[in-house]
């Protein structure tokens, strides 16, 4: 692909993942690849096969290729995108919990949110896992109460159960909980946190709206 | 309104009281130096008024004073200082400032005016009539016994539209130290409203129509402005939201930033949704609902919107609105203000029905509003509720006071959590009837010299939070450790100071704060996280020096010190960095007169070490590390037992603060043994009259007179 086509093909990936990421959604190579046939009309890969029925619709001279090149062959193009979507200084990605690599733009959706939207699925990792990265990083025990709001937004049944579930999990012994005198309470890891002082930071944590 | 450099409105305004005088000053001329707010107001009292004049003595004087960037675009920059001989300080009143936002601060600008000078005392109750030019003291019988609320709405009827008034209400008319000045109904400065009381002032109301004018290039002026907006955080600069938001790689469920969006501004009429990008420059207002944070989830459906100081987009004021207190109690469905303001009810009770987040509790905020802000009763941060649980839990009441007076105040809605209860207490105070309300409106040093408490009693308490000279710990050990400790040593009156504090608690990760720390004071061990204190280091010191010096400047400049500084920002792409040289650059631009960021704190520590030299004077002490550099016995005591540099206390180790001191006092440039300025340290901040004056007074290190 000659330089201007690359750009504009590493301008439309860009385009198609900073749209979905403004949407909260995480996306595929494949989401991204169809992103990119679906708005840039006459792109080379819609000259593909495989391409969709509207894609295929569309006159192929309008496009992210130039008219006069040989339309890419499919593992081309992906092996392209790919590399666009990994060194593009303005994406990230991740392996999520479908074992795909997911990517988003991180001035749009951040590393911590896209995290979120990808457990969002299992309640239980979830969890555990921000309450890890809370007790590492800041660190902190988190209330509880947290993961009813948004974004989590995890019924108190599924709070119950995956907390339940932790208690006997073998990869889950680390998470666990402390209450503060007024009877709030924070999880936190073992990991990153000791006891004692996780109970302090709830303790403080509690207190903050009456130490103005 | 006088052509002056930029950022000054030109004149200080002086009236006497005593001989219905008014006179002026030229700002830069006489004040330039300490640039103006609390600088201005420590210099008036260095050269005007003796030691060992009492608060309410007529020679004392009473400045408002405000700053450079009052009444500009700058954000955050409606902040007047009221300084005074400070009428709650014990067992000597020494001086103090009392601050408040609001529009005052910009309307006395706008009026032509930096600061007021208010001195000797008036035969009979006046107010002072300010409308650009025209001073007049009017008479004030007619307002005299009424609250803040309707001397304000007198007062505003009679100036007519867009004026500004501050008054004082019954608890300042009796002289009571625990009184308030309010302007616009809620915005108060505490301490002071008794000593305007003694002048026989009863209100200030100020029209201004003129401008500041800003010396510098307009488009750099705008852009900086604009950075600026880019920079804040919420409420008291949390730079992260309390909700994990698609924007932000952090966020903490402590922090002040609790607008996102779909919340509801349920009162408003009609209601309003909090839509859109809450990093968008014109939803900052958004971010801050100080109801909600301090009184729970359930405030918001009673938010009516967020008012707040000239120029700020803070809006920290938040306006409520609970109709069911109108019927219940007979009080206006509307309140507004920010932290200890609304607070200030709910305080009064160990437990209420619903817990401290309940409907009970909610009334009790709206009953302590409508009260304390019209009767003008001050709270001393808190210390007034705690000092009166403390008396009653304890069984000192009983034993002090008569049976007959005992009997009269009803405890049973105090143990109850009735807000009822503060229709009995708030009165008494405000009146300083009775016994109970005689020493409750002088503070807690009315426990200590009307009821001669041992101070120790209160000192080893960790549950009175109290520290030292009648007043409270402000931001210490319990957010900022060695260096909390040290800022809270420094002051007369609680130390309002937030340079620390803001930065602790800005949400961010300790790894991320540490990297700040590392560029703005030269090591990441200039901070630590809350609670796990290491050893004291000389970092620490220079974060405690440059947090002082950054109050006075934010005091001086007319800057809000409870918003800044802002040296941590929202911004990812900036490294989560603010700008510690945006003082300098603001200062600047607004009078043409270039400073960088090492001169402007140079004028801080100026102002700062006024304030030193002025309370040795007025102590007449030179030893001021033991004699007011002071820690209470409680810091070095952890309940449970824990030693000090384990994690989960913030119990302080004797001999570490000790250390701490001596480091601090080094940073300043101050004698180690007496914590007093050198000859040197004056000389070197174009202070040495100050030093030589107290050198003739044998209040200099080493130096005889």
């Amino acid at each position: 692909m000659i330089p201007e086509a690359q750009t504009r093909l590493t301008e439309a990936a860009l385009a198609a993942v900073r749209e979905a990421s403004g949407e909260g959604r995480l996306v595929t190579q494949e989401d991204v690849l169809a992103a990119v046939m679906a708005t840039t009309p006459g792109s080379p890969a819609c000259c593909e096969e495989d391409a969709g029925a509207d894609a295929e619709a569309q006159p192929s001279s309008a496009s992210v290729g130039q008219e006069e090149q040989e339309p890419m062959a499919s593992e081309e193009l992906k092996a392209l995108l790919s590399g666009i979507l990994a060194e593009h200084p303005k994406l990230a990605s991740f392996e999520g919990l479908s074992g795909q690599t997911v990517y988003h733009a991180p001035d749009v959706l951040s590393r911590t949110y896209a995290r979120i939207l990808d457990r969002k699925g299992s309640p239980l990792l979830l969890m555990a896992e921000e309450v890890r990265a809370n007790s590492r990083d800041y660190p902190r025990p988190v209330p509880v109460e947290l993961f009813e709001a948004s974004p989590f937004e995890l019924t108190p049944e599924e709070i119950e159960r995956a907390l339940r579930v932790m208690a006997t999990d073998p990869r889950h012994q680390d998470i666990t909980f402390t209450t503060t005198s007024t009877g709030a309470v924070y999880l936190f890891s073992t990991l990153h946190l000791e006891r004692g002082y996780a109970a302090f930071l709830a303790q403080r944590a509690e207190s903050l709206a009456a130490n103005p | 309104m006088t052509r002056s450099d930029g950022g000054f409105a030109g004149k200080v305004l002086r009236v006497d009281l005593s001989t219905g005088k008014v006179s002026t000053e030229d700002t830069v001329e006489k004040y330039g130096d300490v640039l103006g707010g609390t600088g201005l107001g420590y210099r008036v009292l260095w050269e005007e008024v003796p030691a060992g004049t009492g608060p309410f003595d007529p020679a004392n004087k009473l400045v408002f004073a405000t700053g450079v960037l009052a009444g500009t675009g700058v954000p955050c920059n409606g902040r007047t200082a009221v300084t005074t001989i400070f009428p709650t300080c014990w067992p000597k009143p020494l001086v103090g400032s009392g601050h408040m936002g609001g529009q005052f601060a910009a309307r006395l600008k706008y009026a032509g005016f930096d600061a007021l000078i208010v001195e000797g005392r008036a035969e009979k109750p006046v107010w002072l009539f300010i409308r650009d030019g025209r001073v007049e003291l009017r008479d004030a019988a007619h307002l005299w016994g009424t609250g803040i609320r309707r001397a304000s709405l007198e007062i505003s009827q009679e100036m007519g539209a867009d004026c500004v008034v501050a008054a004082i209400g019954q608890a300042g008319e009796n002289l009571a130290p625990m009184a308030i000045v309010a302007n616009s109904l809620s915005h108060s400065a505490g301490g002071v409203g008794g000593v305007m009381g003694s002048k026989n002032l009863k209100a200030i109301g100020v029209q201004g129509s003129g401008a500041v004018r800003i010396a510098g290039d307009k488009g750099e002026w705008e852009k900086l402005i604009k950075f600026h907006l880019s920079i804040l955080g919420g409420n008291n600069q949390h730079v992260v939201p309390s909700f994990p938001t698609p924007q932000s790689e952090y966020y903490n469920p402590g922090s002040r930033w609790v607008g996102e969006p779909g919340r509801r501004w349920g009162a408003a009429e009609p209601p309003i949704e909090l839509s859109g990008n809450i990093y968008d420059l014109n939803r900052i207002a958004y971010r801050t609902n100080s109801a909600a944070f301090f009184l729970g989830e359930g405030a918001w459906k009673h938010t009516v919107r967020g008012n707040g100081c000239t120029a700020c987009p803070i809006r920290c004021h938040t306006i409520v609105k609970v109709p069911a207190v109108a019927a219940k109690y007979g009080i206006r469905e509307v309140a507004q203000n920010t932290c200890v303001g609304l607070l200030f009810g709910r305080s009064f009770f160990k437990k209420l029905p619903g817990g401290m987040r309940g409907q009970a509790a909610l009334e009790a905020c709206m009953v302590g509003m409508h009260l304390a802000d019209d009767l003008g009763v001050w709270c001393n941060y808190g210390q007034l509720q705690r000092d009166l649980q403390k008396l009653y839990y304890d069984g000192l009441l009983k034993t002090r006071l008569g049976s007959t007076e005992y009997a009269s105040i009803p405890w049973d809605k105090f143990e109850a959590g009735d807000p009822a209860f503060l229709f009995d207490i708030l009165p008494r105070i405000a009146e300083r009837r009775g016994e109970l309300g005689q020493v409750l409106s002088q503070g807690t040093a009315g426990l200590f010299s009307q009821w001669s408490i041992p101070e120790e009693t209160w000192t080893q308490d960790n549950g009175t939070l109290y520290w030292k000279m009648g007043h409270p710990k402000h931001h210490a050990n319990e957010d900022d450790g060695q260096c909390g400790v040290i800022i809270n040593t420094q002051y007369n009156r609680d130390a309002q100071c937030h340079s620390h504090s803001n930065f602790v608690r800005n949400g961010l990760p300790l790894a991320v704060q540490k990297r700040l720390a590392a560029e703005i004071w030269g090591s990441p061990d200039a901070v630590d996280g809350v609670g796990n204190y290491t050893p004291m280091n000389a970092h620490k010191a220079r974060r405690a020096r440059w947090s002082v010096v950054r109050k006075e400047l934010h005091d001086s400049l007319g800057l809000c010190n409870w918003m800044g500084p802002w040296v941590a920002s929202p911004l990812k792409e900036r490294g989560y960095r603010g700008d510690d040289s945006l003082e300098s650059r603001f200062y600047s631009l607004a009078t043409g007169r270039k400073i960088d960021r090492e001169g402007l704190d140079r004028i801080g520590e100026r102002i700062f070490t006024l304030h030193r030299a002025l309370t040795m004077r007025d102590m007449g002490q030179l030893d001021m590390r033991t004699q007011h550099d002071q820690v209470p016995p409680w810091v070095f005591k952890d309940l449970s037992g824990a030693q000090p540099f384990s994690k989960g206390t913030i119990c302080m180790d004797r001999a570490d603060i000790a250390l701490a001191m001596d480091l601090f006092y080094e940073v300043m440039g101050w004698d180690k043994t007496t914590g007093a300025p050198t000859q040197e340290a004056y000389a070197r901040l174009g202070l040495t009259e100050v030093g030589q004056s107290l050198r003739a007074q044998k209040l200099l290190p080493g130096g005889a007179a």
